[in-house]
């Protein structure tokens, strides 16, 4: 593996400086995967089985490697070398790291549609209501 | 690239990855994409449909956030695409219960109310077809040909609309 998973603190900072970035540019993507963190077979004998981790992956889907469908001189304009980032989970702690995720991923993803800009005041739906206040 | 479905509603996605990963916990993959559409001068080919551009005010492009659960052993692919900013806490927090393998159906009393909210007014018919399509759908999720049933019928109910 390229790059080694790094901690929650870690990683919350850098996807939010990757995010407000790929905001405020208004171009470009954030690519956020999730898997199942198979342990090895090395592990298999010391770990006692159970809910497998889960292996978070960010990356700004910038490749360092030429494309060779696109023409070079476009690729070597931006600059920027890939952001890769990926930390690890423990099935015992998903729900307070999903809790910050989700914080993180909302308050970074300022790109989207905005509730209140354009309101068609989605009628007496509760849970959309409920949403909205928040 | 072969271009997959994209499911009608965060509700019915949810539903289907839900049936996906519990089929192959170990090998499902789900990726969210947070992208901004290409700048309409550079790029050379142009971007997948117009109904990404439909709401776009004229000067601020706007982001657009699809998930993606694939799993590559059975050739699986389910799509949701949205580009409300409300709904982004929600998704991910139930990406976050799926990566526990939390029954997901049990947020069903809240996600289709809300999903359906944000669907928004003009759609207000097609709030039934969540639940149709995914129950359809549901019935043979293992198959990938009970995914594109799904499609073709949310697809259909659109077209009659």
């Amino acid at each position: 593996m390229m790059s080694k998973p790094v901690g929650h603190e870690e990683f919350f900072t850098s996807l939010t400086n990757l995010l407000t970035s790929t905001s405020q540019k208004n171009r470009g993507s954030v690519y956020l995967t999730q898997k199942p963190l198979l342990p090895t077979f090395a592990d298999q004998t010391s770990t006692p089985t159970g809910p497998p981790s889960i292996l978070i992956r960010a990356t700004d889907g910038n490749t360092n490697a030429p494309n060779p469908k696109t023409s070079t001189d476009k690729k070597k304009k931006s600059k920027e070398s890939k952001v890769k980032l990926s930390t690890v989970v423990q099935p015992e702690e998903l729900e307070t790291f999903y809790a910050r995720y989700a914080e993180v991923c909302k308050a970074g993803m300022t790109g989207l549609k905005k509730r209140d800009r354009k309101q068609k005041k989605a009628k007496g739906k509760g849970g959309a209501g409920k949403v909205a206040k928040a | 690239m072969p271009s997959s479905p994209y499911l009608p509603t965060s509700a019915a996605y949810l539903k289907e990855s839900y049936l996906l990963l519990q089929a192959y916990p170990d090998s499902t993959l789900i990726t969210t994409k947070y992208t901004f559409p290409p700048k309409p001068s550079k790029s050379s080919n142009p971007p997948t449909n117009s109904e990404s551009t439909s709401t776009t005010t004229s000067t601020t492009p706007l982001a657009s956030l699809v998930l993606k659960t694939y799993n590559p052993t059975s050739g699986i692919c389910l799509k949701y695409r949205t580009n409300k900013a409300a709904e982004v806490g929600r998704l991910i927090t139930a990406l976050g219960l799926l990566a526990g393998g939390a029954d997901i159906s049990l947020l069903d009393g809240a996600v289709p109310a809300a999903g359906a909210g944000a669907v928004g007014g003009e759609e207000e018919g097609a709030s039934v077809t969540p639940t149709t399509a995914g129950a359809a759908a549901s019935t043979g999720a293992n198959t990938g040909a009970g995914v594109s049933k799904g499609k073709g019928k949310g697809k259909g109910k659109k077209g009659k609309k």
